[in-house]
C-alpha cells in the first residue's frame, strides 16, 4: 500500500510524443505492425461465435493506436492475435514486414521475444520470481538488442534492468514478489517487464483499467516515452484518458472495425 | 428487512472514530489507514476518491465490518447487532467476488439464503435485482462465462437483492465502459433511494464521483471529509487527526 | 535464467515442491522396500534350500564302473569340495536277542561310511543315543529289535549267512528320503519309500562283513566262489563349494548345469542324484510366488502413490498454465519452457528419490529387521537392494515426468496461449465415460477372471527338471482390470450422483450445512471434479489397504491352519507303532511343565468294503480344546454341531466326501467298517452311522479317512491304544515343551512341535517373513489412504478458499463455513469408504481366487482383519477431519485478504 510519489518518479518523461498531432503513418514508410482481414471463430458446445470478422489495421513506428469498443467486441482476441498468442482462423499478422501468424510457435516466440512487449491488465509477473528476476527473464528471452535503447556495446544487461526499475520507480522494490506489491506497483512492475526487451511494438490490454488517475498518468507517460523512441503502441482500452493521448482510435464492434 | 423501521432509528448508518489499520509487523509494516474519522448518515450519498493504494478499499472494508481497525472504533448506531448486521450491509468488491461454482441466480440469492429468506420471496427479489442491472438473460450463466463488466453488475444485483441499509461499493465501475458504468451508478443511487439506505462509493472516476452528493478524499491513508464540493444534507465531522492538508492534488 | 528460476521455485514454492516430492517418495520407498523384500526373501529361500540339504549330490557309480575312478573324476571337477564314497548293500534281515526273545526284521539296508563322513555331512545322521563311532542302527530298527547300544546284531547276508556286529549307537536319519533315493529315476517316477531297517557300518567293518568290494578295484560283482552274492553299490557323496546366484531360479539353473556337466565327464560311469537341485527346484516356484505377491500387492501401492502425486500436481495446474502463458507471452520458445518444466520435474524427482530411499531403508529395516541377516555388501550397508533402489528411483523419475513434465509439454503443444489463460468451461464428461470404457473394462476383467480361473490354470508353472519357470502373467490382468475398471466406474457413479443427485445430496448435508445445503450441493455438483477425484483416490487407497490386509490375513490363517492340520496341536507325541506308551509315560506327559492339556487321539485302520482307510477316534467333548477345528473342515454341520453329534450318538461317524459318493451315503445311513480286534487280532465288523463329512482333520492324511467316537471304537475293538497324544501348551513355548517331552520319553515316541512343523509344511515362502511384508504393506496402505483422503481433500478445499471467503463476507457465520467444509469431508468419506469397500470386496475375492496356488489348504472363507480395517477407517476419517478442520480454520482468516489475492 505504498502510494506513488507523484510525477517525481519519472522526471525525464518527454511530452512531445504526447502532444504531437502529426499523423505519422504518412511520413513513416515502415509499418511496424499490420493486420490483414483477421477472422477468429470460437466454438462453445454447438454454438459458434465470430470474435473477429475481417479486422485490418496498421500501426506505424512511433504511433499510438487505441482500440475501443464495448465489452465482448473482440478487443482481447484481436490483441492476442496481434501478439501471436492466438492463431487467427483467417488473415495475416505482420511484424516489421515479417509474417507472425501461421508460423511454428518457436518462430512466433522468437519474434515476440525480440520485437513485442505485451502488457496485460493483471498477472504480468511470475509469482515465484521477484521483480528484478521477472525483468531479467524477459530480457533473456529477447536477447535484448541495443538498437532501440541506444545503448553502447559496453553496457551490460543488469545495468539496463536497474535503469528500467528506476524509470518505473521501483528501484527499492526490486527484490519484492508480486504478492507483496500494491496495485499501482504491480502495474508499474508489469510495465517494466513488458518493456524489458526494448520492443518495437507494445501491445497493452486495459493497462490502466484498475488504476487511479496518477498511476494511470505515470503508466501512460512511460508508454508514450516508448513510442517516442520509435515503438508502435497499440492499447486496448475504455479509458478516455488513454484515448486522449492516442494518435488514432479504432472502434471495434462485434468483431468489426466501425470507424 | 426492507420496510422502514416503525420507531425512528438513529440517523447514523456507520460511524468511524479515529480508525487506523496497519498490515504486517515491524519493519515491513504498512499503514493503510491513519487515524481517520467519519460519519455516514442514512440517506447520504458519498464518494471516496483518491489514488490507488491510498487506503480507500481498507476504509470501506472497515466500514463494512469485514476488517477490524488496529486502532479506533467503528460503530453502526442505526443497524441491528452483530448477528443481524451482516445482512444489512451490502458490499460491492473491486475484485471479482462471485462464487465460481454458482450460477448468476444462485450467486444473487446467496445472501438471502444466508439470511433465511423464504424461497418464494427470495426468488422474487433476485429476479427484480437482475432486471434492475439488466442481466436477466445471464441468469443461468456461471461467473467464468461472464465478462468482467457483467460480473460486476451481477455483484451489484447481489447487493440489491439483499436490500441493505448501508451500501458500500469499491470501484464498482472499474471493469465497465463509460455507459455501463454510468448506468450502474444510477442503479445504485436509485436503490439507495428506494431503501432509504446510505451509499458510499470509492472510485477514481471523477464522473462517477460527480454523481454523488458528497466527495471525500483519501490520500496516503488519511480520509478528508471536508472536501469542497457539492455538500448537501449531512455535514461530516472534521477529523482531528488529519491536521495536515494534503492540498490540491491535480 | 535457469538458476534464477530454480531458486525462485525453491524459495517461493518450497512447500508445494516438497509435497509433490513426498508423493514421489512414497512410491520410491514402497518399491525400494518391497524390492528389497523380494531380493532378501529370494536370498533366504536359496540359503534355506541349500541348508536343508545334507548331501549336495549323490553320484551313483554305475555297474561295471570303477568307484575309485569315478570318485577321482568327481573330486577333480570344479566346485566340488568333498567327494566321499558310500557303499550300500542289501541285507535279508537283521536279528537280535534281547530279554530272552529273538526279534527278526525284514529286509534291511547296510551302509558303509568312510571315516570322517559324519564330519563332512553333519546333517545326514543325528545321534540319539550311544557312541557316535562304530556300528549305528536307525531308531526304528532299534525299536523293532528291542536293542540298545552294546547289543549284538546279526546281519543276514544272502542265504544262511549271518555276520554279527556290536551296536555302538542309535541314530536318526532325517534325510532318509534322499539318502535312499533311486538315483537316476525318471522324472515323475513314484518316489520310493526309505527302508524300514538301516544299519550303518564304518567302511572297514563294511568291507570285513559284506566283502572287500569297495577296497578292490575290480571288486564289484566279483565274489569268492561259493560265497553268496551280495550286491554292493557305491555312491560318491559330494559337498559342493561353488558359489551360486542368490535367487533360487538362477541357483537351480547353475546347479543343474553343473550336474549335467559332471555326468558328461563321467561318460556313463556315474549318475548324479541332485539333492541340492531338487531343493532349489521347490524353492524357485516359491520364489516365483513371492514375485507374484510383490507385483500384486506392491504395484498398486506404487501406482496409488503416483496418482496421489498427480493429484497434488494437478492442484497447481491452473497456476502452471498461467505461468506458461506468461512465459510464452514474453517470447520464450517452447523448448525453453519445456526445459523449465523439466527442471521442476527433476527437482521433485531428485527430492522424492532422496526422501524415498531414506524412508525405504528405514521401512525395510523396521519391517524385515533381522531377516536382512543374509544380506551382504551394499544391501547390508544401506538396508536396500541397490538394484531395486535404482528401479525405485527410475519409477520416481517416471512419476515426476508424467505428472509434472508431461502436462506442461502437452499444454505447450496443444493450447494456444490465449486458451491457456482461460479456465475450462462447463465440465463435459471425459471421453471414456461417454463410450462406456469403464463398463467394458469391468466386463473384460470378469471374462479374464473366468478364463484364468478355469480348471487347467496354474499361476506358476515350474516343470521339474526344467530350469526355466513360467508364471501366468495373465493372472494379473483380472485384478488389474478390476481395479482400474472399478475406479473408473466409481468415477462415473460419483459424477452421476453429484450431477443428478443434487436433491438427495442437499438432504444428506443439511445436518452439517443447514440453510446453505442447496448452494453447497450446487457447488459440489458443479465442482465435482476435485470431489470425484478425492472420492476415487480414497476408494482406491482403501481398497488397496483392505484387499491387501484381507489377503494377507487369509494367507496367514491358511498357513496356520496347515500347520495345525499337520501337527494336530501345539505339540504332538506319537508312540512307536505297536508300542503304546505306559501309563506312567502318559502321566509324565501331562506333568511336563508348560503342558495345559493332553488329548489322546486314536489312530486305526479300517476297511470299508475293500478299501483301507485311516480311522481317528476322538473324544468329541474335549478334542476342540487342543486343536482348532474350522467349520470349513466339515460339511453337514459346523465343527461344534458334528462333535456334539459324535458325543450324543457314539456310533456316529464322519467320512470323506469321496466315500459318501462311492457308497451313496445319506445322513443316518449305517456304515459297516472292519477293524482289527485287539484280543483276537481278527477283523471284526463294527456298525457306524454316517453323520457328516470331514474334509480335513488334524494329523489326518489329505485323502480319505474316518472320524469316530474314541470310546465307541475302544469298546468295539477292545483297545484304547492311542495313536497320537495331542498336547496343548496354550500356544506358547512349544519347542521347549517338545524338548522336555523328548527327554522324558526317549526313543519310545516321536515328538513334534508346531513351530517346527510350520517351517516344514509351509513353503519356504511362509518362512520368509511374510509378516514383515504384511507390516510394510499395511503401513504404506494406511499412509496412502490417509494421504488420499486428507491431502486431496485439503487441496480441493484450498482451491475453494475463495468461495469460502466470498460466502464469509456475505455474512456466513463461522459455524456455517465449518459446516460447508465438513459437508465436503463427509461426502468424500462416505463416497470413498463405500466405493473402497465395494472395490476391495470384489478385489479380495478375485485375488484369493487368482492366487489360490499360494494357499494351502485353499481357503473356504476369507479372513477379515477387523482390527486393521478399523484402524484404517479411523485413520482415514481422522485424516479427513484434520484436513477439514485445517481448511475450516484457514477459511476463517480475514476473508477480505483472500479476496485481495485475486
Amino acid at each position: 500500500m505504498i502510494s506513488l510519489s507523484g510525477a517525481g518518479a519519472a522526471p525525464s518523461v518527454s511530452s512531445n510524443g504526447v502532444t504531437g498531432n502529426v499523423e505519422p503513418t504518412g511520413s513513416q514508410p515502415a509499418a511496424a505492425l499490420t493486420a490483414d482481414r483477421l477472422y477468429r471463430f470460437f466454438r462453445t458446445g454447438d454454438e459458434e461465435t465470430l470474435a473477429l470478422r475481417g479486422v485490418s489495421l496498421t500501426v506505424a513506428r512511433g504511433q499510438t493506436v487505441a482500440v475501443v469498443g464495448p465489452s465482448g467486441c473482440g478487443k482481447s482476441t484481436l490483441l492476442a492475435c496481434l501478439a501471436g498468442l492466438d492463431e487467427p482462423d483467417g488473415g495475416t499478422v505482420r511484424v516489421g514486414g515479417q509474417r507472425l501468424s501461421h508460423r511454428p510457435e518457436a518462430e512466433r516466440a522468437r519474434l515476440r521475444a525480440r520485437r513485442i512487449g505485451v502488457l496485460m491488465q493483471s498477472r504480468n509477473l511470475l509469482p515465484h520470481l521477484n521483480i528484478r528476476a521477472n525483468i531479467e527473464l524477459a530480457r533473456t528471452a529477447g536477447r535484448v538488442r541495443p538498437r532501440l535503447r541506444g545503448a553502447t556495446e559496453g553496457s551490460s544487461a543488469p545495468a539496463g534492468v536497474t535503469e528500467l526499475l528506476e524509470r518505473v520507480g521501483l528501484t527499492r522494490r526490486a527484490q519484492a514478489y508480486a504478492s507483496e506489491l500494491s496495485g499501482g506497483e504491480l502495474a508499474r512492475a508489469g510495465l517494466a517487464v513488458a518493456l524489458a526487451n526494448d520492443p518495437d511494438i507494445v501491445l497493452a490490454d486495459e493497462p490502466t483499467g484498475e488504476l487511479d488517475g496518477d498511476t494511470e498518468q505515470h503508466v501512460l507517460e512511460l508508454l508514450r516515452d516508448r513510442a517516442g523512441a520509435g515503438a508502435a503502441l497499440l492499447v486496448v482500452t475504455h479509458s478516455p484518458r488513454v484515448v486522449a493521448i492516442a494518435d488514432r482510435v479504432i472502434h471495434l464492434h462485434d468483431g468489426m472495425v466501425t470507424s | 428487512m426492507s420496510s422502514p423501521a416503525p420507531t425512528p432509528r438513529p440517523a447514523l448508518a456507520v460511524s468511524c472514530e479515529d480508525v487506523a489499520r496497519t498490515f504486517g509487523r515491524g519493519e515491513r509494516a504498512v499503514v493503510a489507514v491513519h487515524g481517520s474519522s467519519c460519519e455516514v448518515p442514512f440517506g447520504s450519498r458519498i464518494a471516496i476518491v483518491g489514488p490507488s493504494g491510498s487506503g480507500k478499499s481498507t476504509m470501506l472494508h472497515m466500514m463494512a465490518g469485514l476488517e477490524t481497525p488496529t486502532a479506533g472504533r467503528v460503530s453502526w448506531p442505526g443497524l441491528p447487532d452483530v448477528a443481524e448486521r451482516r445482512g444489512q450491509i451490502g458490499v460491492v468488491f473491486q475484485s471479482p467476488s462471485l462464487v465460481p461454482a454458482l450460477t448468476v441466480v444462485e450467486n444473487v440469492a446467496l445472501p438471502l439464503v444466508l439470511d433465511g429468506v423464504p424461497d418464494a420471496e427470495a426468488q422474487e427479489r433476485v429476479t427484480e435485482a437482475l432486471e434492475l442491472v439488466q442481466v436477466t438473460e445471464l441468469a443461468t450463466q456461471l461467473p467464468e462465462e461472464l465478462s468482467g463488466g457483467q460480473a460486476q453488475r451481477v455483484a451489484v444485483a447481489r447487493v440489491l437483492a439483499s436490500r441493505p441499509s448501508l451500501i458500500l461499493a469499491d470501484e464498482p465501475t472499474g471493469q465497465l465502459d463509460r455507459a455501463n458504468g454510468q448506468h450502474l451508478v444510477e442503479v445504485l443511487l436509485a436503490t439507495a433511494e428506494q431503501l432509504d439506505a446510505a451509499l458510499v462509493i470509492s472510485t477514481h472516476d471523477i464522473e462517477v464521483a460527480d454523481r454523488l452528493q458528497e466527495r471525500w478524499r483519501m490520500h496516503e491513508g488519511r480520509l478528508k471529509t471536508d472536501e469542497a464540493g457539492l455538500k448537501r444534507t449531512s455535514v461530516p465531522r472534521a477529523t482531528h487527526a488529519d491536521t495536515t492538508t494534503a492540498g490540491g492534488q491535480r | 535464467m535457469t538458476g534464477t528460476w530454480l531458486m525462485g521455485l525453491l524459495r517461493r514454492r518450497g512447500g508445494r515442491l516438497l509435497a509433490v516430492s513426498v508423493g514421489i517418495a512414497v512410491a520410491v520407498s514402497l518399491i525400494a522396500a518391497l524390492g528389497t523384500f523380494l531380493t532378501v526373501s529370494q536370498q533366504t529361500m536359496t540359503a534355506r534350500a541349500l541348508r536343508s540339504v545334507a548331501v549336495d549330490w549323490q553320484v551313483e557309480v554305475q555297474p561295471g564302473a570303477d568307484p575309485a575312478a569315478v570318485r577321482a573324476t568327481v573330486a577333480a571337477s570344479s566346485g566340488v569340495r568333498a567327494a566321499v564314497p558310500v557303499t550300500f548293500a542289501r541285507s535279508t534281515g537283521l536279528q537280535a536277542t534281547a530279554g530272552g526273545t529273538t526279534q527278526t526284521t525284514g529286509a534291511a539296508v547296510v551302509l558303509g561310511l568312510p571315516d570322517g563322513y559324519r564330519a563332512r555331512f553333519p546333517g545326514e545322521i543325528r545321534q540319539l543315543s550311544g557312541s557316535a563311532s562304530g556300528v549305528l542302527v536307525a531308531q526304528q530298527t532299534a525299536s523293532n529289535l528291542h536293542i540298545r547300544p552294546g547289543s549284538q546284531v546279526k546281519i543276514g547276508l544272502g542265504v544262511k549267512r549271518w555276520e554279527t556286529v556290536t551296536v555302538a549307537g542309535v541314530v536318526d536319519l532325517p534325510q532318509a528320503d534322499s539318502l535312499f533315493q533311486k538315483v537316476g529315476a525318471p522324472v515323475g517316477a513314484q518316489p520310493s519309500a526309505p527302508p524300514d531297517n538301516v544299519i550303518l557300518l564304518p567302511a572297514a567293518t563294511f568291507a570285513r562283513v559284506v566283502g572287500a568290494q569297495s577296497a578292490t578295484p575290480l571288486g564289484h560283482g566279483s565274489q569268492a566262489p561259493g560265497s553268496p552274492v551280495v550286491a554292493v553299490t557305491t555312491q560318491i557323496h559330494v559337498a559342493r563349494s561353488a558359489p551360486l546366484p542368490s535367487d533360487p531360479a538362477g541357483a537351480y539353473a547353475a546347479v543343474l548345469g553343473a550336474a549335467h556337466n559332471l555326468e558328461a565327464k563321467l561318460a556313463g560311469t556315474g549318475v548324479v542324484g541332485n539333492n541340492i537341485g531338487a531343493a532349489l527346484d521347490a524353492a524357485r516356484s516359491d520364489a516365483a510366488y513371492a514375485q507374484m505377491l510383490f507385483l500384486f500387492l506392491g504395484l498398486p501401492g506404487a501406482l496409488l502413490a503416483a496418482m496421489l502425486t498427480a493429484a497434488l500436481v494437478g492442484a497447481g495446474a491452473q497456476r502452471r498454465r498461467d505461468e506458461q502463458a506468461l512465459l510464452r507471452t514474453r517470447g520464450l520458445p517452447p523448448r525453453a519452457i519445456g526445459r523449465l518444466a523439466a527442471i521442476e520435474a527433476a527437482l521433485v524427482a531428485g527430492g522424492g528419490a532422496v526422501l524415498g530411499l531414506v524412508a525405504g531403508a528405514i521401512a525395510s529395516r523396521w519391517a524385515f529387521g533381522s531377516s536382512n541377516a543374509t544380506a551382504s555388501g551394499l544391501l547390508e550397508v544401506f538396508g536396500l537392494s541397490p538394484a531395486w533402489a535404482v528401479v525405485a528411483v527410475l519409477f520416481g523419475a517416471v512419476i515426476a515426468g508424467a505428472t509434472v513434465l508431461a502436462p506442461a509439454l502437452r499444454d505447450l503443444r496443444h493450447l494456444t496461449v490465449s486458451h491457456a489463460r482461460h479456465a475450462v468451461g462447463r465440465a463435459r464428461p471425459p471421453w471414456w465415460m461417454r463410450y462406456g470404457v469403464d463398463l467394458g473394462i469391468l466386463a473384460l476383467a470378469l471374462v479374464v477372471f473366468w478364463v484364468s480361473s478355469s480348471d487347467n490354470y496354474t499361476l506358476v508353472l515350474a516343470p521339474e527338471g526344467v530350469p526355466s519357470i513360467s508364471v501366468s502373467y495373465w493372472a494379473f490382468l483380472g485384478p488389474t482390470l478390476l481395479w482400474l475398471g472399478g475406479a473408473m466406474f466409481l468415477w462415473r457413479l460419483a459424477t452421476m450422483s453429484l450431477t443428478h443427485g443434487r436433491g438427495p445430496l442437499a438432504r444428506f448435508i443439511t445436518p452439517l450445512t443447514g440453510r446453505l445445503a442447496k448452494p453447497a450441493a450446487a457447488t459440489m455438483s458443479r465442482q465435482r471434479r476435485p470431489l470425484t477425484r478425492s472420492v476415487v483416490l480414497l476408494a482406491l487407497a482403501i481398497s488397496f489397504a483392505a484387499s491387501t490386509a484381507t489377503f494377507n490375513a487369509t494367507y496367514q490363517q491358511q498357513a496356520e491352519a496347515d500347520a495345525q492340520l499337520t501337527n494336530g496341536a501345539d505339540v504332538a507325541v506319537t508312540p512307536a507303532p505297536g508300542a503304546p506308551l505306559s501309563a506312567t509315560a502318559t502321566a509324565a506327559i501331562a506333568r511336563t511343565p508348560g503342558v495345559t492339556h493332553v488329548e489322546p487321539l486314536q489312530h486305526r485302520f479300517a476297511y470299508v468294503g475293500a478299501d483301507l482307510q485311516d480311522l481317528y477316534g476322538v473324544h468329541p467333548n474335549t478334542i476342540a480344546s487342543v486343536t482348532a477345528l474350522q467349520d470349513a473342515y466339515f460339511q453337514g454341520g459346523t465343527a461344534r454341531q458334528l462333535m456334539a453329534t459324535l458325543a450324543a450318538k457314539p456310533d456316529s461317524i464322519l467320512v470323506s466326501d469321496e466315500t459318501v459318493k462311492d457308497f451313496q451315503l445319506h445322513p443316518g445311513d449305517r456304515l459297516n467298517l472292519r477293524l482289527e480286534n485287539q484280543s483276537t487280532h481278527q477283523l471284526t465288523t463294527i456298525p457306524f452311522h454316517y453323520a457328516g463329512i470331514a474334509k480335513e482333520f488334524p494329523t489326518a492324511p489329505k485323502d480319505s479317512f474316518f472320524v469316530a467316537n474314541a470310546d465307541y471304537v475302544a469298546k468295539m475293538t477292545g483297545s484304547n491304544a492311542v495313536g497320537t497324544y495331542l498336547v496343548d501348551t496354550s500356544g506358547t513355548n512349544q519347542p521347549a515343551v517338545a524338548a522336555a517331552l523328548r527327554h522324558t520319553l526317549g526313543t519310545s515316541a516321536t515328538v513334534t512341535d508346531i513351530t517346527h512343523t510350520r517351517t516344514v509344511v509351509g513353503s519356504s515362502l511362509t518362512s520368509v517373513n511374510l509378516a514383515g511384508l504384511t507390516r510394510l504393506e499395511l503401513a504404506f496402505a494406511i499412509i496412502l489412504a490417509a494421504g488420499s483422503g486428507g491431502l486431496v481433500l485439503a487441496i480441493g478445499l484450498t482451491e475453494r478458499r475463495r468461495t469460502m471467503a466470498i460466502i464469509s463476507v456475505l455474512g456466513a457465520r463461522r459455524r456455517q463455513l465449518q459446516g460447508l467444509v465438513m459437508a465436503e469431508a463427509a461426502v468424500v468419506a462416505v463416497g470413498g469408504l463405500l466405493g473402497g469397500t465395494l472395490i476391495s470386496w470384489a478385489l479380495t475375492q478375485m485375488l484369493v481366487k487368482v492366487l489360490t496356488g499360494v494357499f494351502d489348504p485353499p481357503p473356504s472363507s476369507i479372513a477379515l482383519p477387523t482390527v486393521y480395517l478399523t484402524v484404517t477407517v479411523v485413520t482415514v476419517v481422522a485424516a479427513l477431519a484434520a484436513a477439514a478442520a485445517f481448511s475450516a480454520r484457514s477459511s476463517t482468516r480475514p476473508a477480505v485478504e483472500e479476496l485481495r489475492d485475486a
